[in-house]
């Protein structure tokens, strides 16, 4: 009879373990399940005054490529490089006359200027990139200017561009730095 | 003897629920505080563009269509002569117009040249307002646009700047 009891407290004491360790787990596996839904949640992207504004004055941008009504801006010379006409002074003048090039160069340098990368810099990257689309459904990238490396914590910037006549239906700029 | 038992167990289950939710909750927390100084950061980015789209500085329609985020330079330098009327018009203790591209290079380095009415346009910095050496600066950038006589004709030159304003630090004067 005493072992009997014995036995019946140790079994219930095992229940109560089990019960325990049930609870732990339980509670441990819906911990698990939040912080992971937490760090998997996509990383949003921040919309950037400083970058739109970057992207707006980079567009109004005086380039070397000369017409006969004055020098072009970027937006225009996008334009003009989509088409695949000469910068007409320039090439009177036997300077680069591409267009493509020197909206290439001249994109390239002004955002190497603005935005300085490096290890002891906040900014670690960025990428610029400017897509066209003829038709209005298949879309290419036109432009794309890389630097440094990419990282999850990003904010960003775009911009559409009006259609062009003969030269695109649909443009956007979207340019990305990476902290 | 099983009260005390069971106590004890409560205790230890409400102590583990109460060791997570503080661990969510501090997260939660420190998650809104970033969102927070990300919102002021970008307000006082925003501070910076209105300035830029302020009369005063804007391009209007002088150079094509409206532009945003376009500074009339030679509007800016009008301005500067009769700046002593404005020191405390934008509530900003600092304003400096700088140009980023094309940079000024004297002898292969890059250097900054202060604008004057005897060097202008040949320099890349504008000290509009300056009331204060400390407090903290937010800038944005901005086209710089101005008119040029080229092969005797008049045109318009867009080049990239950034505006740069200077806040006084909360509780200082």
């Amino acid at each position: 009879m005493k072992q009997l009891n014995q036995y019946k407290r140790n079994k219930r004491a095992q229940d109560e373990m089990v019960g325990f360790a049930l609870i732990l787990i339980m509670v441990a596996v819906i911990f698990i399940v939040i912080i992971s839904v937490w760090i998997r949640k996509p990383q949003e992207k921040t919309v950037n005054y400083e970058a739109n504004s970057f992207i707006q004055s980079l567009l109004q941008y005086t380039t070397s490529c000369e017409e006969d009504y004055g020098n072009l801006t970027v937006q225009d010379l996008l334009a003009k490089c989509k088409e695949g006409n000469p910068c007409y002074y320039n090439d009177q003048m036997n300077q680069q006359s591409d267009p493509c090039k020197i909206l290439n160069n001249t994109i390239r340098e002004i955002v190497k200027a603005s935005w300085q990368t490096g290890v002891n810099s906040s900014i670690k990257g960025y990428s610029f990139n400017i897509n066209i689309s003829e038709d209005g459904t298949n879309e290419e990238q036109f432009i794309n200017i890389k630097e440094g490396v990419v990282t999850n914590n990003y904010r960003g910037g775009e911009q559409d561009l009006p259609p062009e006549r003969g030269s695109w239906e649909y443009a956007v700029i979207l340019f990305n730095v990476y902290s | 003897m099983k009260i005390q038992q069971m106590s004890f167990m409560l205790i230890a289950v409400f102590m583990f629920f109460a060791l997570v939710g503080m661990i969510v909750v501090t997260l939660m927390l420190s998650h809104i505080r970033d969102s927070a100084t990300q919102l002021k950061e970008q307000n006082a980015k925003l501070m910076a563009s209105r300035i830029a789209g302020s009369p005063e500085f804007t391009c209007g329609e002088v150079y094509g269509s409206v532009k945003t985020d376009c500074i009339d330079l030679d509007k800016v330098m009008a301005l500067k002569l009769n700046i002593d009327k404005y020191t405390k018009f934008w509530g900003v203790t600092n304003i400096q117009i700088r140009r980023i591209y094309p940079p000024i290079i004297i002898n292969n380095q890059a250097r900054e040249v202060e604008c004057t009415n005897t060097n202008y346009p040949r320099c890349n910095l504008i000290n509009l307002v300056s009331n204060s050496n400390s407090g903290y600066d937010r800038s944005n950038y901005v086209a710089l646009c101005r008119k040029e006589k080229y092969n005797d004709e008049v045109v318009n030159k867009c080049e990239m700047g950034e505006i740069i304003l200077r806040y006084q630090e909360a509780g200082t004067k």
